[in-house]
């Protein structure tokens, strides 16, 4: 017999010491951290539908407390996968001491998704706070350089705030754990749930998304969109089970997020900011529901990496990272390209709920599990995103076939360009992350009804239509980029105080 | 809502928050935000400081004589580590800086934000 109590930290903190060491040893590292990757995600599939708990505490009476359960298991898988994704397609362009910052960004993700702990969750978060900002540091120009700075300084006030409502919590209740937290006064729900918000990057708070997305590495901002953001959503889905308040407040917000950032997404011109501000409004219908919202997070997280790492064509990046390559780059051949581009599309189609993809379980599992009041703005919601898809793969295409005007490439050859697909070890990579997508719909058929197909089909037509029809609006004045430090960093205090107004006084 | 003894006590570190959080917000320059940040951090100390001393004062260790009221060992313990936390983000944040500064001197958000 396995003993789990030792097994299980041992497995939570191994990403950290493969990390540290990698430093050490980078090459002999790399397929361990790689291999590693594989288990957890392969380990986390094999338990994901099931319910297998188990809490364990670490060192023994009053020791730090965690469970590892049903809640955990879609986001570790998604950050797993995440990473693995970033790894293979990246793996030649990663700067120094990129993977070992991503591994023991993993195990600080771990930690944020199994403790039951406030304190353990307050020092996980600053752990993934810091390896984050290693990263959005990465491409080290000025406006990196400031953009880390803002969410370093956004990100520690936060967590300030949380740690205040920790030690309100505190007084009142005598304990750290999360399930005291039933006795805990209405201003300390507050000011943890603040902190929480600020790091998953929900509306509001999570005005530092779209900056930082549009603007770091393409690897960085996969890592960012499929594993950081997703840290907060375990301890909100977990709170907002066991408080009634707090999934009353909580639907309130992510229905404003999910709307108001929508609409940011549908008016902004630039590709990657809008892939942020889409971020920000997917997340906010993740803490919708507290069942279903991790594996909401774990299928958001995974197609935004995809997303992010096909976004631009190769030539862009290349070009972005050395001028010496742009003789090599413009002779490459178009088929890999096309590939890119088929999977930036299937991954739009996911996020957009598209039938036979990831997303249409997942959004029809949120949407049965909602209030019937908060079901109109859902669907809203929804609508607005395929009109976010829809421009986003119009735009791409369009990229694609510009550039495929400017090559004069010959005639289409099947037989040739599958042939080249099949050369590319990254192809593989990308051909089977699409076949998941694909493939994670059909195990749960029962939704595939006529009438959530037909739903499904007509709001990713209407997202078109409308697409179409917004197009034209110049909207530069409405969408201003909010990059001021002020707005950033004042964010969380104001959540703060509504939510404390909405918990007093108007009780919605 | 009555005035306890501890409420009282708590005072001061609410103005100094309150100080923090000001500077905060109406800081021109990145130097000040971080001082800001490290005067909201000290009052988050305080806090737990407090709190844990709202029971007794003396040093909670077991030696040949016991005393009669000492502070909750626990918050004590907890907030060691935002202390460590807060001191390196503090110097993260002085590292940004001096790299920032090579561009822009002053360091001033105005020139920073563009």
């Amino acid at each position: 017999m396995i003993d789990l109590q030792i097994i299980l930290p041992a497995l939570i903190f191994l990403p950290a010491l493969l990390g540290f060491l990698g430093c050490v040893f980078p090459e002999i590292i790399f397929p361990l951290g790689i291999l590693s990757l594989l288990g957890f995600a392969t380990a986390s599939l094999s338990v994901l539908g099931g319910d297998f708990t188990y809490a364990f505490t670490l060192v023994g009476e009053g020791g730090i407390q965690f469970s590892v359960d049903s809640y955990s298991f879609p986001l570790i898988f998604g950050s797993s996968v995440t990473l693995l994704i970033v790894f293979g397609l990246f793996a030649n362009r990663f700067s120094h001491y990129f993977y070992q910052i991503c591994l023991v960004l993993l195990t600080a993700l771990f930690i944020s998704f199994t403790t039951v702990d406030l304190v353990s969750l307050f020092i996980s978060l600053e752990l993934l706070g810091f390896c984050a900002f290693l990263l959005i540091a990465d491409r080290n120009d000025k406006k990196s350089l400031f953009n880390s700075f803002q969410y370093l300084i956004g990100g520690g006030l936060a967590m300030l705030i949380f740690l205040i409502g920790v030690v309100q919590a505190f007084t009142f209740t005598g304990s750290f754990l999360l399930e005291d937290l039933v006795r805990a006064p209405n201003t300390a729900l507050c000011l943890i749930i603040a902190g929480l918000l600020t790091k998953s990057g929900v509306f509001l708070c999570g005005l530092w998304v779209p900056n930082i997305y549009s603007h770091a590495n393409c690897q960085s901002s996969a890592i960012l969109s499929g594993c950081v953001t997703c840290a907060g959503i375990a301890p909100i889905a977990r709170m907002s089970q066991i408080l009634t308040p707090i999934s009353d407040s909580m639907i309130v917000i992510g229905v404003i997020s999910g709307v108001v950032a929508a609409i940011y997404a549908v008016f902004e011109r630039e590709s990657g900011r809008a892939l942020g501000w889409s971020s920000v409004s997917q997340l906010g219908i993740a803490i919708l529901s507290p069942t279903y919202g991790c594996i909401y997070a774990m299928q958001h997280g995974i197609c935004k990496a995809l997303l992010f790492s096909t976004l631009h064509d190769e030539d862009k990046i290349s070009a972005d990272l050395s001028v010496s390559h742009q003789s090599k780059s413009s002779l490459r051949e178009s088929p890999h390209e096309l590939m890119r581009v088929t999977v930036f599309v299937f991954s739009s189609l996911s996020i957009m709920g598209f039938p036979f993809l990831a997303g249409f379980v997942t959004k029809n599992w949120v949407k049965y599990d909602l209030p019937f009041e908060a079901k109109l703005i859902y669907t809203t919601a929804s609508l607005l995103t395929s009109t976010v898809y829809a421009r986003l793969i119009f735009d791409r295409i369009n990229v694609f076939v510009k550039r495929r005007s400017r090559i004069q490439s010959n005639s289409f050859n099947l037989i040739v360009t599958v042939e080249e697909i099949l050369l590319s070890p990254k192809n593989y990579i990308l051909i089977l992350s699409t076949l998941l997508l694909v493939a994670s719909s059909f195990t749960y058929p029962s939704f595939f009804t006529i009438e959530s197909i037909q739903t499904a089909v007509v709001s990713a037509i209407l997202g078109g239509i409308l697409f179409v029809s917004v197009v034209g609006i110049q909207a530069d004045d409405f969408v201003k980029p909010v990059t001021r430090t002020l707005d950033l960093v004042g964010a969380p205090f104001l959540v703060a105080a509504l939510l404390l107004a909405n918990l007093l006084y108007f009780k919605i | 809502m009555e005035l306890t003894l501890e409420k009282i006590r708590l005072m001061p570190i609410i103005l100094l928050m309150i100080i923090g959080c000001f500077g905060l917000l109406n800081s021109k320059s990145i130097l000040r935000s971080l001082l800001s940040l490290d005067v909201i951090d000290t009052a988050t100390i305080s806090i737990f400081v407090i709190t844990a001393a709202s029971v007794g004062y003396q040093t909670p260790i077991v030696s040949i004589e016991r005393y009669s009221s000492y502070s909750d060992p626990y918050p004590q313990a907890i907030i060691l580590t935002a202390i460590v936390i807060g001191f390196a983000t503090q110097a993260l944040l002085c590292a940004i800086a001096l790299r920032l500064g090579r561009k822009s001197p002053m360091l001033r958000y105005r020139d920073l934000e563009k």
